[in-house]
């Protein structure tokens, strides 16, 4: 559709004086094209600015010093660079952080290893039951965290096997994850295993391979794109889990509280000193190593919403 | 298949444990290969989600003790008193709010679990897929720069929940705010009554906002989903169209709207899903107290040492998504069947 409309000379030889913007709508009239390209423009304006004004906006507050906050409008009121560096000197900023990049590295691997098994599984093997247990996968996939949380706490609190304390440790918070976001990557990697050909696989099984050795040598690198988009998207959903992140250790950075435990202390310390900068900048860093994936791996991430979702 | 296997080079033992697990794992038949492979993640699914999930219900038919856990469990002929009680609001008077409005008016609704999770749930999905079919009819145009367009619609839905609650607790905090002035000096919003003097502690206020804050976030996904319906129309069938003289607006209503509708559909039933449970952003926003989704009513009541109402709220929400996903899961076992 680009390229269209070479200004046409109709309107400018038209009678009297015209503004600019009068010339305009009379060639948009004649020719409705540019009408469209224009409100295109205008909409994809509209679209880039709702999306991308919260951040910027979160940045001026972070460069406005402390003092000067309530003159901060859409300019920041002076500069200040050094908030991100009291970011982490009001708080251990870069524990919590450290603390959520192992959460989701941890919870994308073993989610990878197995949604690969139950993939192969699903997506090359026909057995009685496949049916069902793919229906039972995606209907548990879509209750409410707040319905598993009860039972989990006291599991994780030793209540129900004595001696079992997870509360405060990664795995009470790698355990839910994990199923939580598992059924995700079953689905995507179904699809992806599902469309390598048998021949592959049966000339690696005649080389001597065994069957595991088939999936993890021979399927697993072929559907290196889709083990990449099931990747992508469990460490992000991972990283931007709140419900268990916030109800399953107590806050504490040696606790293992990930970055919801930090952006929470750095609004409670707020309300007594006010640092509405220092939070506004903690969310920038924080917010950093997933806006750096999305850049980096758009085109994943967009395959593997559709792709998963619809296909589920 | 093939079953002969070759004795690695080096590999001494013929008989070790390791040779043997492969050797019984080569002759099993391929339904029990395949349930071998499923176990890890059967085993997860079953610990993490199946077990809490009945064990919820479970407790659900339990008494509240307030000394932690559950207290008796009820009687075959009252064992859903909890239920009675959340619902018909005799239980009211200990919950940290009510499960159903009490009363027909704006506050009421508002003030209640299921009121303003109806509400949140409904108006956000609505502005979600309007939205997000505006975005996804940008992307699917081809324009230069339309990657970096396409990277900036994503991002918000990237960030992570307690960050997107910061940035609208920051933007509608008094004084600092964009959208909230001081005292003789409001902002535009508050001169045109949208919001009061301290939005955020204002139930009806808060919840718009964290609706406006969901939207920001969760569009991309809706208009990903629809941007793949309108990438599978076939755009031979535009030409058609325009030979026939069609405008643009009715190949829009006539072409692409029906091929896409139920794209929009499946989209709209996943994000209602997932709208259901909010709950993040209501406790890094506002908190629980102003705005008491479900999921909020199930932590406080869980706060508040009133375990078996805290998994009654939980099993009712999961009951309400049950029946919502069961639309959806019967129109999936149909497409698999067909």
């Amino acid at each position: 559709m680009a390229g269209e409309t070479p200004s046409g000379p109709a309107g400018d030889t038209g009678e009297l004086k015209r503004g600019p913007f009068e010339r305009w709508v009379d060639r948009a009239i004649k020719n409705p094209e540019r009408a469209y390209r224009a409100m295109f423009y205008v909409v994809t304006a509209f679209f880039l600015f709702t999306t991308l004004f919260p951040f910027y906006w979160l940045l001026v507050l972070a460069v406005t010093p402390e003092a000067r906050l309530y003159q901060a409008g859409l300019l920041p009121a002076g500069f200040n660079p050094d908030v991100f560096v009291s970011v982490f000197q009001q708080l251990p900023f870069h524990v919590y952080m450290f603390n959520s990049l192992v959460l989701a590295t941890v919870t994308t691997i073993i989610v990878l290893l197995l949604a690969s098994l139950a993939g192969y599984v699903f997506g090359r093997l026909e057995f009685p039951g496949k049916g069902i247990l793919m229906l039972a996968i995606l209907a548990i996939s879509y209750f409410p965290p707040a319905a598993f949380f009860l039972p989990l706490w006291q599991l994780f609190n030793g209540n129900i096997v004595p001696g079992l304390n997870l509360y405060n440790t990664p795995g009470a918070m790698i355990l839910p994850f994990s199923s939580l976001f598992m059924p995700l990557s079953i689905f995507i990697l179904t699809t992806f295993y599902g469309q390598i050909p048998d021949g592959l696989e049966d000339a690696a099984r005649v080389e001597g391979t065994t069957r595991l050795g088939a999936l993890f040598r021979v399927i697993m690198p072929l559907s290196a794109p889709g083990v990449a988009t099931a990747g992508v998207l469990t460490f992000i959903a991972v990283y931007n889990e709140f419900f268990f992140s916030f109800l399953m250790n107590d806050g504490q950075p040696d606790n293992w509280a990930p970055i919801v435990g930090g952006i929470l202390q750095l609004k409670t310390a707020g309300q007594f000193e006010s640092t509405f900068s220092v939070m506004a900048a903690g969310s920038i860093v924080a917010v950093l190593p997933v806006a750096v994936l999305v850049v980096v791996a758009q085109e994943k991430i967009v395959s593997g919403l559709t792709s998963g979702a619809l296909k589920e | 298949m093939a079953t002969e296997q070759r004795t690695r080079d080096g590999g001494d033992a013929t008989t070790g444990p390791v040779t043997l697990v492969v050797r019984w794992m080569e002759n099993l038949s391929e339904t029990q290969f395949a349930y071998l492979l499923l176990t890890p993640a059967l085993l997860l699914l079953a610990v993490i989600a199946l077990w809490p999930l009945l064990s919820t219900f479970e407790m659900s038919l339990h008494a509240d003790s307030l000394s932690g856990g559950v207290g008796e469990l009820y009687s075959i002929d009252e064992l859903f008193a909890n239920y009675y009680d959340v619902i018909t609001g005799k239980r009211n008077a200990l919950m940290p709010s009510p499960f159903l409005p009490t009363e027909l008016s704006l506050n009421a609704i508002f003030a209640s679990a299921l009121g303003v999770t109806l509400v949140f749930t409904l108006v956000s999905v609505f502005f979600e897929t309007i939205v997000g079919f505006g975005q996804a009819l940008v992307l699917n145009q081809d324009f230069r720069g339309r990657r970096w367009v396409r990277v900036a619609i994503i991002i918000p839905w990237a960030v992570p929940i307690v960050i997107q609650g910061m940035i609208f607790y920051l933007m509608f905090q008094p004084g600092i705010g964009l959208f909230v002035g001081q005292e003789g000096n409001p902002a535009l919003l508050q001169q045109l009554g949208l919001i009061g003097g301290t939005p955020l502690a204002d139930a009806q206020d808060a919840t718009m906002i964290i609706i406006v804050a969901d939207i920001w976030k969760t569009t991309a996904f809706m208009a990903l989903l629809i941007l793949a319906g309108l990438q599978s129309v076939d755009r031979n069938l535009y030409d058609v169209a325009r030979v026939a003289g069609a405008s643009k607006w009715q190949a829009f209503k006539k072409i692409t709207l029906p091929i896409v509708l139920p794209t929009v559909l499946v989209a709209m039933l996943f994000r209602t899903i997932q709208a259901m449970r909010v709950y993040g952003i209501i406790e890094t926003m506002a908190g629980c107290e102003v705005v008491p989704s479900l999921s909020c009513l199930v932590i406080t009541s869980f706060d508040n040492t009133l375990n078996a109402t805290a998994a009654t709220v939980a099993f009712i929400t999961a009951g309400i998504i049950a029946i919502v996903v069961s639309v959806y899961i019967v129109k999936y076992a149909r497409d698999e069947m067909g």
